[in-house]
């Protein structure tokens, strides 16, 4: 009417928002892209660069994509603002993995950052590192992780625990050990900040790995209650399992008891409702509690699926905890101080703390303890409606396995108007479950009050649930009995008016609540069923009235008055047959036809009569199966039908006429057979679990660990290392590399399959066996041989300053100690230096055609990018093959695509080789290739051409020969590492055995007996130089005090990358006894650290 | 068999409530699934739109998943709406609603249900906390704050700091004087330069240079009292819940104690991370470091099994007269606590097939709520009259 008026307060209100609106971000939001972003990204104010920024998150949260921005945002990651940068990281974070070449752009100004002396500028820039998620860097960021995980930051720590996980995503199998490594370090750090997210990292990166817990249990155990609530989640959770895992169930437990339950059914002194459950003979309600509880504890240790998949019912219980056992608590220290450290967070503020400290308690407390979960339980309904249904859906399981837990505290589970649909039908079968005498009749009269609310499915809920309630206590049966029937008369009246679907539904459940409870005990209830059947002409519901017509059948000859009135129901029912739906149709064949081959003698010809007349309406049905049905009732009681027809019938036989008296005998009289108990198939997984709300096993989902799977001598073993340290820890060490002595015999002796592969899983299971304080000691190490070589590096300058001219043409440096040494020659160990053979194409495959090939320490005159490869071609067939050619996959697509440097781009992949004409049968060739590989990790594709076949093959790199050696001597060397600290060092430790059968080997031919440092020397300098393209720059041997102490046994190698001509040097370190394994210690120095990085994991690989 | 066959219906009684767990997560990245826990938070309108989204992972959620959900709570209505924990085809959805906003988490992995919906509550409070309440428009016109304060709430999936007290540290709340600083600058930074003390000390939850010229404490008692009552009038549950706010502002790191004369009375306790366990276990007595300004210190709950301890009665009155029905509710003070009660408000909801009402009252306001109003119109009508009897005294 007067539309300016409406105009004003649309502007009024318009202008009121903006004055609100000022200052914020609003405009950025609304209208990111409505000024140009590039040139702001590029400016050199702060405050540009944020208002950019802003606007690229804005198009983030809105769904778009502007990753095309991406480089231009790199370059803003080295300012100096904190704002800038933290806007950055969230950009960085959120398409770092769509964009991983300019991603690396950024590694540097993250390496600068994580020097910084501002704790929150190493921790967000560590945060970001992990968080890109990159193969290339991810050694990189594993240093860094490390170097972080022992900052003097308590933030800067957690940090680093959060970031394990981001790495352990990236699935690289040769950083997990020094992953677990680090974990293991981290729970044993003084603040228990750090500890919980060192938890949380332990639970997804080795959680299987309890030789990390055992060590600590007690401390994180009692450091618990101080660790941040999130932490506590998980924490709990691990110390749980561990707890299971090394001691098993315990005696007094629930779950114990719950399992001995049915073997000794006498023991029920804790439930009050199954002690006055007065039934004599079978107590379905008890029986059906034991098995339900004994499958939960069984569900919680096999996990539901593996239990309930298992064939028989009867198999599941005798299949009892065959190998479990249990210990008692009251005197297992470990269980003892579990439960005593997780009681005080039943009063945490965090619902999720007090749910898991809840399930510990439910698992392991003595069950006369147990109740004291149940108060912060009901608690937690309080704290919000999410949290409300999830804590119900755990509730619930505890309640039905143990009802009485929560029987007197019913009144908790009363329906608020409030609640989800949800939530009450949760709370209605828990108060079904936890029903007792004394509290029966409160539920009831809020259940009556329930049928009434206004949502009628949750009526319908409420009626069962009454139904069930009597089910569970009989001697309420009459009590419900009467309100459902007033139900049904109640209903019948209005059901004219209100026929919807939801009333309707609340009729048959209210009709088959009440069968449920005649069922129980029939004649006791006749009453009942007359009342009903009464009522049929008023029920209009074609269900209800279907199991009503159903019930007169079943119930016949019940009583008294039942069988009198039969006749007239039945002339009823026949009578409104035509009107009926197909449904009550159906009931009315199956009653009239129970009826008449139950009757004797007595209205035999009425019921005849009504029977025909129902059938033959039955026959000329519309509804095919009410058709079927009437034919198949004629047949099966022709003889009962009287013999008028009979002739018609094909079936006349005697015998079959006998068949079919008993089949109809079988099919309507068979009452009496006791319904074994159904197999409780509930799916119960762990309390607190997400698979237990969503009832089905979420993926990552485990059930608890198998009691006692962990090994004593495991235990003992870490409980010696805890009181004294570096002693044990030796031994330990020594016994895994024993164990592993064939593996590694494989790796060294070089065999011609894919050992690069072999080799490193050897690696890790070396490494993840004794584990934790290698990184310690390897840390120890160079400072320790650091000090030695300071005593002789002046003996060394003094004794070979005068060869050091000639140096660079030999690669060997000689002990003066040892003067037998000083005649292994530079081309004694070129000769023995045997570069691995790796396969390319194996002759299965490839038509009886072997291409093996082997990296060349030659360097090749094309480019520096460029590789060196000898590949011998075999002809393994039996016929010639021609026109061998290797060429790259894609040769179509430029090579660019992958390169950072422009200047690599005029180098391709491969160097196209020669074309092989012809290859006789067992005739072999060898041909140097060149080869570009784009990334140092990742195999380069190609494709072998012959007899006009194609065969794509894979050459996997090998970093090993990506350097070219770098002659220099030992002066260069120290002053080159010199300049090469910090960031650019990085140290592995490993285990070296390549020496153990070589001395062996020696005592067994006593011709000559070499020295056994020689021999030690020799070993690893064989292994360095067959595996890698160095320049072994010097050997130091250590002052021995012992003839055989081959600590501070030192070997100097110099190499540089074939790319960019960076040195990168490599110092091996060894420390043990010559006889034995010796712990070796490698570090590399160079200043592109994410190549030193892998390469030193090469290095690692194949000396352990 | 046979009985089954005779009779279908049999074998589906009772079965009613039982939510059956067939649906089967089909995992779009099986292989390349992770460990970590929550991987992505989205932020949704009331009107379904996505305005915030925070991948927590490596591993993108694509937005359909939200198109998804709303689908399905078109479709499903208000029951879907209140489930907390909800199975979708690629992933596990965690939902919390708070003002109209959808928070909504997704994992693909097993973890606590309860950590990731108690996460998602902490993440609404903090929210609402910073931006003086919830809705569309301040989440929107905060977005870079919100962004901020997700990314250092929860790192890779895991809760990494949640502490209201240091995230005001690390990351300033916008208020006027910003807002104006900013517009007259163009320059606001609101993320500290400093990493708050209180991260490295024992103390997690307290900055340890505070400084005031006054020390005080101020400590308030909020009760709420939850009671059902039958058509008879007759109490048959009441419980009440406490919470012991705290506001404090005191200089340096003070130890407090707190003792209450009856503590037998709480039938249970839940309480801030700086309470200490051990004095409560053996004296009950709250032994604690304050953080610094307002905190929820404990919160209790205990039973009243008396009727004559509820200060207010409520009595409902329905009168029927052919098309119309009258209800009244007479609303009063039992017994004189001996303090004024005001602000009574009395909310209920009508059945779904009232056409049209009027209602009064002889005090106060009354006031229909949208959602309240019936929308259903049947062949007879229904007056009702509400008469609203309330009393300040």
């Amino acid at each position: 009417m007067f539309p300016q008026f409406g105009a004003t307060a649309d502007t009024l209100s318009k202008a009121s928002t903006i004055m609100f609106r000022i200052g914020t971000d609003a405009h950025l939001y609304d209208d990111p892209e409505d000024v140009n972003i590039a040139p702001l990204l590029d400016s050199k104010f702060d405050s540009e660069k944020c208002e950019a920024l802003k606007r690229l998150l804005a198009l983030i949260a809105q769904g778009f994509d502007v990753s095309n921005f991406f480089p231009q945002v790199v370059k803003n990651v080295a300012s100096h603002s904190l704002e800038v940068k933290k806007l950055v990281y969230l950009y960085l974070l959120h398409y770092a993995q769509k964009r991983p070449n300019e991603a690396l752009l950024s590694i540097n100004s993250f390496q600068k950052d994580l020097g910084d002396t501002n704790p929150l500028v190493r921790a967000w820039a560590l945060r970001t590192m992990a968080g890109i998620r990159l193969h290339a860097i991810a050694p990189l960021v594993l240093v860094a992780v490390g170097k972080c995980a022992r900052d003097p930051s308590v933030y800067v720590r957690k940090c680093a625990a959060t970031a394990l996980p981001k790495l352990h995503d990236l699935r690289l199998e040769e950083l997990s050990s020094t992953i677990e490594e680090i974990v293991g370090t981290l729970l044993t750090d003084n603040s228990p900040a750090v500890v919980g997210a060192a938890a949380a990292a332990f639970s997804s990166v080795c959680p299987n790995n309890y030789s990390l817990i055992g060590k600590n249990y007690k401390r994180l155990c009692t450091i618990l209650p101080d660790v941040e609530e999130w932490g506590q989640i998980v924490l709990i959770g691990i110390l749980l399992r561990y707890a299971i895992a090394r001691h098993g169930l315990v005696r007094e437990s629930m779950m114990f008891h719950l399992h001995s339950k049915e073997h000794s059914s006498s023991e029920n002194d804790d439930s009050d409702v199954h002690s006055t459950v007065g039934k004599v003979g079978i107590d379905p309600s008890k029986k059906y509690d034991s098995e339900l509880a004994s499958m939960i504890s069984r569900c919680y240790i096999e996990g539901p699926d593996d239990y309930l998949s298992r064939s028989s019912y009867s198999n599941r219980v005798s299949l009892a905890f065959s190998g479990a056992k249990f210990t008692s608590c009251k005197n297992n220290e470990d269980v003892k101080i579990l439960l005593q450290c997780t009681s005080p967070l039943f009063w945490s503020n965090n619902s999720a703390v007090v749910l898991a400290a809840a399930g510990v308690h439910w698992i392991m407390a003595p069950r006369d303890n147990i109740q004291r979960i149940v108060k912060p339980l009901l608690f937690l309904l309080r704290s919000s409606r999410s949290s409300n249904y999830v804590v119900l859906c755990n509730i619930q399981v505890f309640a039905k396995a143990t009802p009485y837990l929560f029987a007197s505290h019913f009144e908790n589970f009363f329906i608020l108007s409030t609640d989800s649909y949800q939530t009450k039908a949760l709370k209605l079968e828990i108060l079904c479950t936890i029903s007792t005498d004394s509290s029966i009749a409160s539920i009831l009269k809020e259940f009556q009050d329930y049928i009434r609310d206004p949502d009628r499915k949750f009526a319908a809920d409420a009626v069962a649930a009454v139904g069930l309630c009597a089910l569970q206590l009989p001697k309420m049966a009459s009590t419900c009995l009467e309100g459902l029937l007033a139900l049904t008369r109640q209903d019948s009246f209005t059901s004219d008016v209100r026929t919807s679907e939801e009333e309707a539904g609340v009729l048959v459940q209210a009709i088959m609540s009440i069968k449920m409870i005649i069922k129980q005990d029939p004649p006791s209830h006749e009453k009942v069923i007359v009342q009903l059947v009464r009522n049929l002409d008023s029920i209009k519901v074609p269900a209800a009235r279907a199991i009503i017509i159903w019930m007169v059948g079943e119930y016949s000859k019940v009583g008294e008055i039942i069988p009198k009135m039969l006749l007239t129901v039945l002339k009823y029912i026949a009578w409104s047959f035509a009107s009926e739906s197909s449904e009550t149709k159906l009931q009315t064949l199956n009653t009239v036809a129970k009826v008449l081959s139950n009757s004797r003698g007595e209205n035999l010809e009425t019921l005849q009569k009504i029977a025909r007349y129902v059938l033959e309406l039955a026959e000329c049905d519309m509804n095919y199966v009410v058709r079927g049905r009437g034919c198949f009732f004629r047949k099966l009681l022709s003889c009962h039908l009287g013999s008028k027809k009979l002739e018609d019938e094909v079936i006349t036989s005697p015998e079959n006429e006998g068949l079919l008296n008993v089949l109809s005998e079988h099919m309507f009289h068979e009452q009496a057979i006791q319904q074994s108990p159904v197999p409780i198939n509930y799916r119960v997984y762990l309390p607190g679990s997400l698979s237990q709300i969503v009832l089905h096993a979420a993926p990552g989902y485990e059930p608890l660990p198998k009691p006692c799977t962990i090994l004593h001598d495991a235990d003992t073993e870490a409980d010696v290392s805890e009181q004294d340290g570096s002693g044990s820890f030796t031994g330990s060490l020594d016994e895994g590399s024993g164990s592993y002595n064939g593996s590694d015999h494989s790796v060294t002796s070089g065999g011609n399959t894919e050992s690069g592969e072999s080799g490193s899983s050897n690696e890790d299971e070396n490494i993840q066996d004794p584990l934790i304080q290698i990184s310690d000691e390897s840390h120890l190490l160079p400072a320790a041989s650091a000090d030695l070589e300071e005593l002789m590096s002046k003996r060394d300058l003094e004794t070979w300053l005068d060869d050091q001219p000639s140096l660079p043409n030999s690669s060997i440096h000689k002990e003066s100690k040892v003067p037998r040494s000083a005649r292994i020659s530079i081309k004694d160990i070129e000769k023995r230096v045997r570069p691995k053979t790796y396969e390319l194409l194996d002759p299965a495959n490839g038509n009886g055609m072997k291409v093996d090939y082997t990296f060349s320490s030659d360097v090749s005159n094309i480019s520096p990018h460029v590789v060196t490869i000898q590949a011998t071609f075999k002809n393994c067939s039996i016929e010639t093959i021609s026109n061998i050619v290797l060429k790259h996959e894609d040769s179509t697509t430029k090579p660019s695509d992958c390169s950072e440097s422009s200047s690599q781009d005029d180098v391709p992949a491969l160097v196209p080789m020669q074309e092989i004409t012809s290859l006789e049968p067992g005739q072999a060739t060898t041909e140097t290739i060149h080869v570009r590989f784009h990334h140092h990790l990742l195999p380069l594709k190609l494709v072998i051409y012959f007899n006009g076949k194609s065969f794509p093959v894979k050459l996997r790199p090998d970093i090993g020969y990506f350097v070219k050696p770098l002659p220099m001597d030992v002066e260069v060397f120290r002053d080159k590492e010199s300049h090469l600290p910090g960031m650019f060092e990085c140290t592995r430790s490993c285990i070296f055995k390549g020496h153990v059968d070589d001395l062996n080997k020696e005592k067994g031919d006593h011709t000559f007996s070499k020295d056994k440092f020689l021999v030690v020397c020799e070993s690893i300098a064989l292994t360095m130089l067959s595996n890698a393209n160095l320049f072994l720059v010097s050997v130091d041997m250590p002052i021995a005090a012992k003839h055989d102490d081959a600590s501070g046994l030192c070997l100097r190698f110099s190499s540089e990358i074939l790319s960019n001509s960076v040195p990168c040097l490599i110092t091996v370190t060894a420390e043990g006894i010559c006889s034995e394994p010796l712990n070796v210690a490698v570090k590399v120095n160079c200043e592109e650290t994410v190549f030193g990085l892998n390469l030193l994991n090469r290095i690692v690989n194949f000396l352990s | 068999q046979t009985k089954l066959l005779l009779f279908p219906l049999s074998s589906s009684c009772s079965a009613s409530f039982h939510s059956s767990g067939e649906t089967q997560i089909v995992s779009e990245q099986a292989i390349q699934r992770e460990e970590t826990m929550l991987q992505c938070i989205f932020l949704l309108s009331d009107s379904g739109e996505v305005m915030l989204e925070k991948q927590l992972t490596g591993n993108r959620v694509d937005r359909s998943i939200c198109v998804w959900f709303w689908d399905q709570l078109l479709s499903h209505g208000d029951s879907f709406k209140q489930q907390p924990v909800i199975a979708s085809p690629t992933h596990y959805l965690f939902q919390v609603v708070r003002e109209g906003i959808t928070f909504l988490a997704c994992t693909q992995v097993e973890m606590p249900p309860l950590m990731a919906i108690e996460f998602l509550c902490r993440v609404a409070d903090v929210l609402s906390d910073y931006l003086e309440g919830l809705n569309e428009d301040v989440i929107k016109d905060n977005f870079i704050i919100v962004y901020e304060l997700l990314d250092e709430m929860m790192d890779n999936g895991h809760p990494l700091t949640t502490e209201p007290n240091i995230l005001r540290e690390m990351i300033a709340p916008p208020n006027i004087v910003s807002k104006m600083l900013s517009v007259v600058t163009g320059n606001s930074s609101n993320v500290s330069e400093t990493l708050p003390g209180a991260t490295s000390s024992c103390v997690p939850w307290r900055t340890t240079d505070i400084k005031y010229a006054n020390n005080e404490v101020y400590v308030d008692l909020v009760e709420e009292m939850d009671a059902i009552i039958n058509r008879d009038g007759i109490l048959v549950k009441c419980e009440v819940f406490g919470e012991v706010q705290v506001n404090s502002h005191i200089t340096g790191v003070p130890d407090l104690a707190l003792s209450f004369v009856n503590p037998s009375v709480l039938d249970d306790v839940r309480f801030h991370p700086c309470v200490r366990y051990r004095p409560w276990e053996s004296y009950q007595i709250l032994s604690f470091v304050p953080p610094d300004g307002q905190f929820k210190l404990m919160s209790y709950r205990f039973r009243v099994r008396k009727l004559k301890s509820i200060p207010l009665y409520v009595k409902p009155q329905i009168t029927s007269d052919g098309g119309s029905s009258r209800i009244s509710v007479m609303v009063g003070i039992r017994n004189d606590p001996g303090k004024a009660i005001d602000s009574i408000s009395v909310q209920f909801q009508l059945p779904s097939c009232v056409s049209s009402t009027d209602l009064t009252a002889n005090h106060g306001v009354v006031n229909v709520l949208s959602n309240k109003v019936p929308t259903y119109v049947r062949s007879y009508e229904v007056v009702l009259k509400l008469i609203l009897l309330s009393y300040c005294v």
